[in-house]
């Protein structure tokens, strides 16, 4: 619990400092930005270190860190607010990049956080 | 943004991650398809909704949408857990869950921040 609220504290900092320097009305690119790169880190961390960590570092994190620098409230605030403005087409546009851009740094992260396979194939021959 | 703002932006941000560990350990029972996360970001909008109405019909200050807003709802809902947790459906062969995860986060999450938002205007 406490490396939950430790890493919910950090994660919640680094997103509040990427709203501060990058655009967060509109078109939110800090959340864009946060969640792909907070979906990327997770994937990686999942298939690298989740099999051989302790579970409070897990909690820590994933629940804590990562779980709280990337948002879902935030896209569906941004959408909203998109949408009561009129502006359709950059809500679309919004929702397409995010979900694109987050399951595929989610897919990437998990395909390039896999430890590479015990053997090479060539050597099995010998 | 001063620093007391900011101090409890942060401990609203872990409060919430604090909730929604809490909600995918007491959901942890049910694996076959990602409830917790389902459940934390629907919440999540909806109060984001909420607040983000009284904050347009100036009855919750900057501050206060920020700490609610960006600290809050922020920690509580995920982005990372869901992407990452579709991507594994989709890997083992649950392609069908994963799509009805997807299709219900986005619908019933933007929905409730919505109606939230239309309510509280």
């Amino acid at each position: 619990m406490l490396a939950v609220l430790a890493g919910g504290l950090v994660g919640t900092g680094l997103r509040l400092g990427l709203d501060s320097v990058l655009p967060h009305e509109g078109f939110a690119v800090s959340t864009l930005v946060a969640n792909t790169v907070g979906a990327l880190a997770l994937g990686m961390l999942v298939a690298r270190l989740w099999d051989r960590v302790p579970s409070w570092l897990r909690a820590g994190l994933g629940a804590g860190l990562l779980g709280s620098f990337t948002t879902f409230s935030a896209l569906a605030v941004a959408l909203v607010s998109l949408g009561a403005a009129g502006d359709w087409m950059p809500a679309l546009a919004y929702l397409v990049a995010t979900m694109a851009l987050g399951l595929g740094a989610a897919w990437l992260g998990l395909r390039i956080g896999r430890p590479r396979a015990t053997a090479p194939l060539d050597l099995v021959d010998e | 943004m001063t620093p007391a703002v900011i101090v409890t932006v942060l401990l609203a941000g872990a409060l919430g991650a604090l909730a929604r560990y809490g909600v995918s350990r007491a959901l942890a029972t049910r694996p076959r398809f990602p409830w917790a996360v389902l459940l934390v970001n629907v919440v999540g909008s909806a109060i984001g909704g909420i607040v983000l109405g009284l904050a347009e019909a100036g009855a919750v200050s900057p501050e206060w949408r920020l700490i609610l807003l960006t600290g809050f709802c922020g920690g509580l809902t995920t982005f990372s857990t869901f992407s990452v947790e579709t991507v594994q459906l989709v890997l083992d062969g649950r392609g069908r869950a994963a799509i009805v995860s997807v299709g219900a986060n986005l619908v019933l999450g933007i929905a409730a921040a919505a109606i939230g938002y239309l309510i509280a205007r």
